[in-house]
């Protein structure tokens, strides 16, 4: 087992340092720049993985090809929509209300590109040196990655270049590219009068919600009869019901034909298939005067430029970077975490899988992974989800019916209680063997984005329905529901 | 229910009325009934209001109800409201012209809901054969109750067990004439916070600290938010007298502890927030021999809730050393019941109990306060880790969260074990439950940094904390 010592690699840094800066471009590619620990990508997980490894005296470079970070601020705006409308039941004269996209976006945008500034600077102080460009590997011996005609290699190299909105092309959808993706919709100047999505996860979810509530005509095409269909059956139905109640016009078991533009705006093809009835018997409709269109049907992993292939990566169908538990890749020295891999993709799984890698491969803690089960998520729905665990179908396939005990229940959350706009709250523990392990939570309601942390820790701790039943519960508040289910 | 279709009725309902009266018709009182009828008791419970000193009356269900957790958090709510239109500018709404509230409007919708929620909690007592009486109930001996009706008409009722659950009513001030604004507790913080948050010109006066026996580090960012957030204070004040003047407006006079100095000034309206006691005059108690605490008034109990006399007992905000909250006496309420209908043995587990303060800026703790663990474990004995953040929310809206912070008090070294967890944010009451449960099961520092954060979130902060104070270092979150 072989163990560096720390001082090694300070005088490396100084080291590559000297050398990009002394050598003349056609030396320098020919030689590559030599690092510790080489990053592709500088989103969440590269950024994370980078800076731990530099704080523990790693010689460290991100590569990034375009903008460092990112964050989304739109679901708030969204939920003022709602408390606008709840405000005269509270006793409050509101007046005439109008919104403001442009408002929103500029005061958006500046807030995004002051955390690009922040993690600019987080790298600087931290003495990573960034390296803007593409990066590809060469078909050199030892793993060497090339960027702008100059090489740089290193004995760790990571992957954590994410992923991008899938697009259908021409040949499958005629006029798909009249539609933009979830990119696109940060990209939007107004807020759009008619807007259509297609897709049924937590972006189309999402993305529909926002739109709807500040003001725009919105439909959702989906290819089933419901949205999120790999969440718990419980949410699943209860998100696919509050979108309806929202006013959002749900087009079930239906897929987009084609797309055309007019001069007043884009017209949408849409074939439905009727469920019932035994022939593949369709019905068209089109939707007309379409301002956006935004495609939300999935999303693939960047790897296309990156020539993976000469390194003997190994990848699934999709293109997604294949690890094992430790993040390693099929290729010793070369690994990936984050939306590249495919699995959990969340920031703060990134940022965990980044950070332990770092520790693993520069502190010598040899068993340093992360834990992918129980990672909590939330989709900023209206109301939110949140959910952590199996759901109930995967308990029952795992552990078997008889092994597995459901408590659910569901109110009208006392917010609500002198609004005449009403939202449901939904909770679901789903409890494993005699002694009732809680091996999934699921809710949709009012807070539920605030609500779940504090659950995930205990049900990572092994938590049972008895733990939740002698904590006390807080008054009032909807989380307490949860400590007094029958 | 099921219970009362099964129910014993030998030897118990020749001898008693009642297997159980239960005096009190509030969270506990209503609690322990439903639960001992459900068991197959026989349950009368009593609930009657006496009006307050401007002769206000409510129906059923006690404090929490009328005049306390439900009311509060509503009006909390329109508070909040009253800062997202502000919010909602920066998100871009335009509303034109400035946005007033209108008191009435917000009062009856909220005083309709409470009457939904008395008629509610009627028709559960019928359900679960509970029968209930309006009449104010008090001790003849130890298997009789009296009740009296408004009228004045008397009833005797005889039961095996009696629970005394009439909880408590605010305090008046006995040597100043009036009613000022001048509070220790988190009742008067709240009423000052959702004050001001619908507009209200509001001062708060207090007499040494606020929020007495909580963390005092939180206690100040929650009073300094409210500074911030227009709530005037009046610290180390104590008001001599109140003058009623000829405009109708009253004038309070009072002295400044610190200077010495005497000061006066005019308000519409004084709230009382200074602290709430036992109405146990009229129940008889003495007669009987019940055990008091002299300086609170509250009834003595023992870890099963029993009284000096052996078939009587108390609970709830009536009985000494327990937290003033609905959920304990629920959750009390309930196993008392249970061990009364010879179920089971639990006791109620006052521990760990994890509660919300409902001010603009929102509080929720569990567990020990800073001082309380540097008390029990030493200074060298904690470790506490901390963090400043800013809710994503506050960002566009160009709203100031110098106050938002979260603090884990752990143990040093071995596990740390976390003792207490403080919170100041939004939606405190939402984020703390979760974390309440941890806590109940034992949950470490490295627990909380083993558990993935949701993002973006605030409670997410509480699992990323990594800042000791001990380091000196800045707590300040940055980006990830």
């Amino acid at each position: 087992r072989f163990e560096r010592p720390k001082r090694l690699f300070s005088s490396f840094r100084r080291h590559a340092v000297t050398r990009s800066m002394a050598s003349d471009p056609a030396a320098a590619a020919a030689e590559a720049t030599r690092f510790d620990f080489l990053v592709i990508g500088g989103g969440s997980g590269g950024l994370a993985g980078a800076r731990r490894a530099a704080e523990l005296g790693a010689a460290t470079a991100v590569i990034e090809s375009h903008k460092l970070g990112g964050t989304c601020v739109m679901w708030n705006a969204a939920v003022h929509a709602e408390y606008l409308h709840d405000h005269s039941d509270y006793g409050f004269d509101v007046g005439n209300v109008r919104f403001s996209w442009e408002t929103l976006k500029a005061k958006r945008d500046a807030y995004v590109t002051h955390l690009n500034r922040i993690y600019r600077n987080n790298l600087d102080k931290a003495k990573i040196q960034t390296i803007q460009g593409y990066a590809r590997f060469t078909d050199d011996p030892e793993p060497t990655v090339e960027v702008n005609g100059r090489k740089y290699t290193a004995p760790h190299i990571l992957i954590a270049t994410g992923g991008q909105p899938s697009v259908l092309s021409e040949d499958e959808v005629p006029g798909a590219r009249l539609g933009i993706t979830s990119d696109g919709f940060f990209e939007l100047e107004t807020l759009p009068k008619r807007s259509v999505i297609v897709g049924a996860g937590y972006i189309a979810v999402e993305m529909a919600g926002i739109l709807s509530t500040l003001g725009s005509k919105t439909s959702l095409i989906i290819r089933q009869t419901g949205v999120l269909r790999n969440f718990d059956a419980f949410i699943s139905t209860n998100c696919t019901k509050e979108l309806q109640n929202t006013g959002i016009d749900l087009w079930k078991n239906s897929q987009v034909k084609s797309v055309s533009k007019t001069d007043k705006g884009l017209e949408v093809t849409i074939v439905t298939k009727d469920p019932e009835k035994k022939n593949d018997e369709e019905k068209t409709s089109v939707i007309q005067e379409v301002d956006c269109l935004l495609w939300a049907i999935g999303r693939l992993p960047n790897t296309s430029g990156l020539n993976i292939g000469s390194m003997g990566l190994d990848t699934d169908e999709k293109g997604h970077i294949i690890v094992d538990e430790f993040q390693n890749t099929s290729r010793s020295g070369i690994y990936a975490v984050g939306d590249v891999c495919g699995k959990a993709l969340l920031t703060p799984v990134a940022i965990a899988a980044g950070r332990k890698l770092a520790h693993r491969l520069f502190e010598g803690k040899k068993d340093s992974k992360l834990d992918y089960s129980g990672i909590p998520t939330v989709v900023f729905s209206h109301p939110p989800i949140g959910t952590v665990g199996l759901t109930e179908e995967e308990a029952i396939k795992a552990r078997g019916k008889e092994n597995i005990k459901i408590y659910k229940t569901s109110f009208t959350p006392m917010y609500h209680a002198i609004t005449s706009r009403k939202s449901q709250c939904i909770m679901k523990l789903v409890c494993e063997g005699k002694e009732e392990k809680v091996v999934g939570l699921h809710m949709q309601g009012l807070g539920c984005d605030e609500m779940l942390q504090g659950f995930a820790v205990a049900i990572k701790m092994g938590a049972t329905k008895a733990d939740f039943d002698k904590t006390v519960a807080i008054h009032p508040t909807s989380s307490e529901e949860f400590v007094t289910m029958r | 229910a099921k219970g009362s279709e099964v129910r014993i009725e030998y030897a118990q309902a020749a001898k008693y009325d009642y297997d159980l009266v239960v005096i009190g018709g509030g969270s506990g009182g209503l609690a322990c009934s439903k639960e001992a009828a459900q068991l197959g008791q026989k349950v009368a419970v009593l609930d009657y209001v006496e009006p307050s000193a401007k002769g206000t009356k409510w129906g059923l269900g006690g404090t929490c109800v009328n005049v306390g957790c439900i009311p509060k958090k509503l009006m909390h709510q329109a508070a909040l409201l009253g800062t997202a239109v502000k919010d909602a500018k920066k998100y871009g709404w335009q509303i034109s012209g400035t946005v007033c509230h209108d008191w009435p409007t917000m009062a009856e919708a909220i005083q309709n809901h409470v009457r939904s929620l008395n008629w509610g909690h009627r028709v559960q007592l019928q359900d679960k054969k509970v029968k209930y009486l309006n009449i104010k109930g008090s001790l003849l001996d130890e298997h009789t109750v009296k009740g009296l009706t408004k009228a004045g008409k008397e009833t005797v009722l005889t039961a095996k067990n009696i629970v005394i659950a009439t909880g408590g009513r605010p305090k008046y001030p006995t040597n100043i004439p009036g009613a000022m604004e001048h509070g220790v507790t988190n009742v008067a913080l709240e009423c000052a916070g959702f004050l001001t948050g619908i507009g209200l010109d509001t001062t708060v006066m207090v007499r040494s600290i606020a929020l007495r026996g909580f963390d005092q580090q939180m206690a100040g960012l929650v009073t300094d938010y409210m500074e911030a957030y227009g709530t005037k204070f009046a610290w180390k004040c104590v008001p001599k007298r109140v003058d009623k003047l000829s405009s109708g407006a009253l004038q309070v006079t009072w002295t400044n502890t610190q200077t010495g100095a005497e000061q006066k000034d005019t308000y519409d309206s004084l709230l009382w927030a200074v602290g709430r006691a036992p109405e146990t005059k009229a129940l008889g108690l003495d007669k009987l021999g019940i055990q008091l605490n002299k300086e609170t008034g509250k009834l003595i109990v023992g870890a099963d809730e029993s009284t000096s006399v052996p078939n009587i007992y108390a609970f709830g905000d009536i009985s000494e050393g327990r937290p003033e909250l609905t959920p304990t006496a629920i959750k009390a309420g309930k196993l008392l019941a249970r061990r009364l209908a010879g179920q089971s043995t639990e006791l109620m587990d006052y521990d760990n109990v994890a509660t919300t303060v409902f001010t603009p800026l929102e509080y929720g703790c569990v567990g020990l306060s800073e001082e309380e663990a540097e008390k029990r474990h030493g200074k060298d004995g904690i470790e506490i880790y901390h963090a400043f953040y800013k809710p994503l929310e506050f960002t566009v809206a160009e709203r100031d969260a110098s106050q938002c912070y979260i603090k884990v008090v752990c143990e040093r070294g071995g596990d740390q074990k976390i003792l207490g967890l403080h919170f100041t944010g939004p939606n405190a009451g939402e984020v703390t439950q979760g974390f309440a449960m941890g806590f109940q099961c034992g949950a470490t520092y490295s627990h909380l940094l083993q558990t993935v954060g949701i993002h973006p979130t605030c409670a997410e902060e509480v699992v990323k904390v990594s800042i000791t104070k001990r380091s000196g270092l800045d707590a300040t979150v940055t980006g990830c």
